[in-house]
C-alpha cells in the first residue's frame, strides 16, 4: 500500500502520465453520483433552510414570503421558549451521554465475557436498538404513568407514596433522561463491542504472566484501546442527543408546560404546528449550527491526540 | 390487417373509456370518528354511484395529531386525498394557507344561501372565512356535563346546575363511597386541544371573551387567572379531582369513566355511544348527561366543536369531490352519524327525530347547548393561540407555574399573536 502511494507521487513528481490523468477523472466521474445524491439529499435542504430562515414566511399569511435579512435571528436571541429549549437539550445531552456511554461499557464488557452461548446477551444488547425511538418513548410513558404505571406500582408495594413522574418538571426530566440512557445505550455496547474484539488477545496473556490485576488489566490495556471506539460512540451519541425528540415527545409532549421541550421539538411545534416556517428554520438553522460545532469539537480533540 | 388494427384501437378506446369512468376519491378522517361508520356511509354513496370508488385514509386519535400529518400532506401538494374532515378550529388556517378548495365555485349565491340556512348558524359562521364558503359540517358538537345517574340516585342528587353543586355532590359521593379507584370531576389538562376548552370554559361563564365582536384581544389577565385558579381548586382545594390531572386527556378521562372511576366527567357527545355500546364499558345504563354548570350568579358556557368536510385544493378530481362531500354533509348521513355514533346533528329538524331520539334520548335536550355554545377564537395563527392557552394551564395544573404567573404569559402571549 505504501509503496503504491510512494510510486504514484513520485511518478507525479516527474510529470502526470496520460493514464494517471485519465484514472483521475474516471475516479470524479465514478464520484459524480455520490456527490450529486448527497448534494440532493443534503446540501440543498440545509442551504434552502438557511434560505428560508431569512424569511417572515407564516403559512396563517399566505404561502409568499417576504425577505426581512436577519430579524428571525433578533428574534430568537429574546424567545424565552427557545431558551428553555435550549437548555433542556444541554441538559439532556450532559446527562444521557456520560449515561449512556457507561451503561454501554458495561454492557459491552459483559457482553464480551466469554459465554458458551452468546447470544441471549447479545439479543438483549440488540434489542434497544433495534426499538424505533417513539416506541421506546412510549412504553416509558406507560411505565412512568402515575394511575397504572410499574414504576409507581413498585413504590407502592414497597409502601411508598406514588410519584408523579411526567407531570413534575424534575421528575419528569430523570424518567426522560433514564428511558433515553436506556434506549441509546446498547448503541454504545455494539460500538465497543467490536472494539473490545479488535483487541489481540496476546497483550491479556502478557498482562496474566505479569501477574496484573483485573483493574490494571482494564485500565491500561482495555480502557486506551478502547479509545478510539469510545470516541466514535460519543461523537454519534452526542449528535443525538442535542438532536432529542421522539422520547420526550411520547413520554410528556414536552410537559408539564414547556418544562421538558428539546430544540426538536420546538422546530417541530414552529413549523408543523404553527406553520412559522421561517421563525422555525431559524431556530432549525441555530440546531445545525451547534450540531456542527459540537462535531467540530470533536474533531479538533482527535486531531490533537493523533498529533502527539 | 386494418380490421385488425381497427379492432385494437376500439378496443383501447373502449378500456380508456371504463377508465375514465372508474374515479377513485380519497376521504381523510380521524380515528376518532368512526371509522367503521364512515365505510357504510360510503358503501351507500357507491352502489348510489356505480364507477365511484372512495376510500378512507384514518389518521391519527386526536385533532392536532391529525393535523401534523395533514400540514405535511398539504405544504407538499399532494394530491392524494380530495376530501378532509377537519376541526370547527381549523377553517380559517385551511383559507388562510390555501389548502382548501372554495366552495362558492359550485354554488351560486341564491343556492349558497338556502342550503346554508338548512345548518345551525354557528356551523355556518364556523365555515365561512371572509366570505368564502370553505367547508359544510359534517356534524355538531358541543361539552356536556356526564354524570353517573346511579350514583347521584343512591345519593339522592338531582344533576348539578352550578359548579358549586357539582363539587359538593362529589365531595360527598366520594366520602360515602371510600372507593379509592373513584374520582369526582374529570376535565382535560393534559397538553392536548381539549386542555384550551377546559381553560376558556370558566372565562364564558363568567361573562368574558378572548376577543370581542371585532377580533379584538379583549382577554384580562385577571380573567385568565381566575380560571385557572378554579380548575388547580378542584384539585387542591376541593379535592374532588387527582392531583394528576396535568396527564388527562379527554379520551383517558372517557375511558376511565368506561371503568366506572370517575363520578363527573365535561366531554365532548361522542362519548355517549361509547358508554352505552362498548363491550368493555361498566357504565352502561348508568350515565346521565347534564348542561355544563354555571357558577353562580353566572350562565352556563360550553365549548363549541364540530367537524367539517373540505375538499383539497390539490385534489386532481374536484367535482367528483364536490358531489361526495355534499352527500356526506347531508342530513341523511347526519342521522346516520346520530344514530350509530352518537355524533350531535348539524340540522335542528334531527335533534326531534324519533329515531335519532330512541338512541339518544339526550338530545331531546341538547340543541339549546349547542345553539348557545361558545366559539373557541377565530384566527389563522390558531393553533399558536391554543398552544399558550393549553400550555398555560397545564403548567398551573403541574404546579411549576402559579396562576398568576401563567395569566400574565398567557395574555403577554396572546397579546404577540393578536399584534396588540
Amino acid at each position: 500500500m505504501s509503496r503504491g502511494l510512494g510510486r504514484s507521487t513520485a511518478n507525479r513528481a516527474m510529470r502526470r502520465s496520460p493514464r494517471d490523468l485519465s484514472e483521475r477523472a474516471l475516479a470524479s466521474w465514478l464520484l459524480l453520483p455520490a456527490f450529486a445524491l448527497l448534494g440532493l439529499v443534503a446540501v440543498y435542504p440545509v442551504l434552502d433552510l438557511m434560505v428560508t430562515s431569512l424569511y417572515e414566511l407564516h403559512l396563517a399569511y399566505g404561502p409568499k414570503g417576504a425577505f426581512v435579512g436577519l430579524a428571525n435571528y433578533e428574534r430568537l436571541l429574546e424567545d424565552a421558549r427557545f431558551a428553555n429549549a435550549l437548555r433542556v437539550t444541554l441538559l439532556i445531552t450532559l446527562v444521557t451521554v456520560p449515561g449512556a456511554a457507561l451503561l454501554g461499557l458495561l454492557l459491552a464488557l459483559l457482553a464480551n465475557l466469554p459465554y458458551t452461548v452468546k447470544w441471549p446477551v447479545r439479543l438483549g444488547l440488540l434489542l434497544p436498538w433495534a426499538m424505533p425511538l417513539v416506541f421506546a418513548g412510549l412504553i416509558f410513558r406507560w411505565f412512568f404513568e402515575s394511575d397504572y404505571g410499574v414504576v409507581n406500582d413498585v413504590l407502592r408495594k414497597l409502601g411508598l407514596a406514588p410519584l408523579f413522574w411526567l407531570s413534575d418538571p424534575r421528575l419528569a426530566f430523570w424518567a426522560i433522561s433514564a428511558s433515553i440512557i436506556w434506549k441509546t445505550s446498547s448503541f454504545v455496547a455494539l460500538v465497543l463491542l467490536a472494539g473490545l474484539q479488535s483487541i489481540p488477545k496476546e497483550y491479556y496473556e502478557a498482562a496474566q504472566v505479569d501477574g496484573a490485576n483485573a483493574w490494571q488489566v482494564f485500565y491500561r490495556i482495555t480502557l486506551p484501546l478502547l479509545a478510539p471506539s469510545l470516541f466514535v460512540a460519543l461523537v454519534f451519541r452526542t449528535i443525538t442527543a442535542l438532536q432529542t425528540f421522539d422520547i420526550p415527545y411520547a413520554m410528556t409532549g414536552g410537559g408539564p408546560g414547556n418544562a421538558t421541550e428539546t430544540l426538536a421539538m420546538y422546530i417541530r411545534t414552529q413549523t408543523v404546528e404553527n406553520l412559522n416556517f421561517g421563525y422555525g428554520s431559524a431556530t432549525a438553522v441555530a440546531l445545525f449550527v451547534l450540531c456542527m460545532a459540537t462535531t467540530a469539537l470533536y474533531l479538533r480533540f482527535l486531531q490533537r491526540e493523533e498529533g502527539e | 390487417m386494418v380490421r385488425l388494427l381497427v379492432g385494437v384501437l376500439v378496443a383501447l378506446l373502449l378500456a380508456s373509456g371504463a377508465l375514465a369512468q372508474q374515479v377513485k376519491l380519497r376521504v381523510f378522517i380521524g380515528g376518532q370518528q368512526r371509522p367503521d361508520v364512515m365505510r357504510k356511509i360510503l358503501d351507500v354513496y357507491e352502489q348510489r354511484n356505480p364507477g365511484v370508488k372512495v376510500e378512507i385514509e384514518v389518521g391519527g386519535a386526536t385533532s392536532d395529531q391529525q393535523q401534523q400529518y395533514l400540514t405535511t400532506v398539504l405544504t407538499s401538494r399532494d394530491p392524494s386525498l380530495d376530501i378532509i374532515l377537519i376541526d370547527i378550529i381549523r377553517p380559517a388556517q385551511y383559507k388562510a394557507a390555501g389548502w382548501s378548495e372554495p366552495l362558492d365555485r359550485y354554488l351560486p349565491l341564491g343556492a349558497r344561501d338556502s342550503l346554508l340556512r338548512q345548518y345551525l348558524p354557528a356551523y355556518v359562521r364556523a365555515n365561512i372565512v371572509d366570505g368564502t364558503l370553505v367547508a359544510l359540517p359534517a356534524f355538531a358538537d358541543a361539552q356536556f356535563l356526564f354524570y353517573r345517574k346511579d350514583l347521584l340516585d343512591k345519593y339522592g342528587f338531582k344533576p348539578p346546575t352550578t359548579w358549586d353543586e357539582a363539587i359538593g355532590q362529589a365531595q360527598t359521593i366520594l366520602q360515602g363511597e371510600r372507593n379509592p379507584n373513584l374520582n369526582g370531576i374529570g376535565f382535560m389538562g393534559n397538553i392536548s386541544e381539549g386542555t384550551v376548552c377546559s381553560f376558556l370554559l370558566p372565562i364564558w361563564a363568567a361573562g368574558g371573551d378572548v376577543t370581542d365582536e371585532r377580533g379584538r384581544l379583549v382577554l384580562t389577565e385577571d380573567m385568565a387567572r381566575r380560571s385557572l385558579q378554579f380548575w388547580l381548586d378542584l384539585m387542591d382545594r376541593h379535592r374532588v379531582s387527582p392531583p394528576n390531572m396535568a396527564e388527562k386527556a379527554q379520551d383517558t378521562i372517557r375511558r376511565e369513566m368506561q371503568q366506572g372511576r370517575w363520578i363527573f366527567g365535561t366531554l365532548f357527545a361522542y362519548a355517549w355511544a361509547h358508554f352505552q355500546n362498548d363491550p368493555d364499558s361498566q357504565v352502561k345504563g348508568k350515565i346521565g348527561v347534564a348542561v355544563m354548570p354555571r357558577f353562580e350568579g353566572g350562565r352556563s358556557a360550553s365549548c363549541l366543536g364540530g367537524w367539517q368536510w373540505t375538499i383539497s385544493n390539490f385534489s386532481r378530481n374536484k367535482a367528483q369531490a364536490y358531489r361526495l362531500l355534499r352527500y356526506l354533509s347531508s342530513p341523511e348521513v347526519a342521522k346516520v352519524l346520530a344514530l350509530e355514533a352518537s355524533n350531535l346533528p348539524a340540522f335542528p329538524e334531527l335533534y326531534r327525530d324519533p329515531d335519532v331520539l330512541r338512541a339518544n334520548p339526550w338530545f331531546a335536550d341538547a340543541l339549546p347547548v349547542v345553539l348557545n355554545a361558545r366559539a373557541r377564537p377565530v384566527h389563522p395563527r390558531y393553533p399558536e393561540i391554543a398552544d399558550v392557552m393549553r400550555r398555560g394551564l397545564n403548567a398551573v395544573l403541574a404546579r411549576t407555574k402559579t396562576p398568576e404567573q401563567a395569566a400574565r404569559e398567557i395574555v403577554q402571549g396572546l397579546r404577540t399573536i393578536y399584534g396588540q
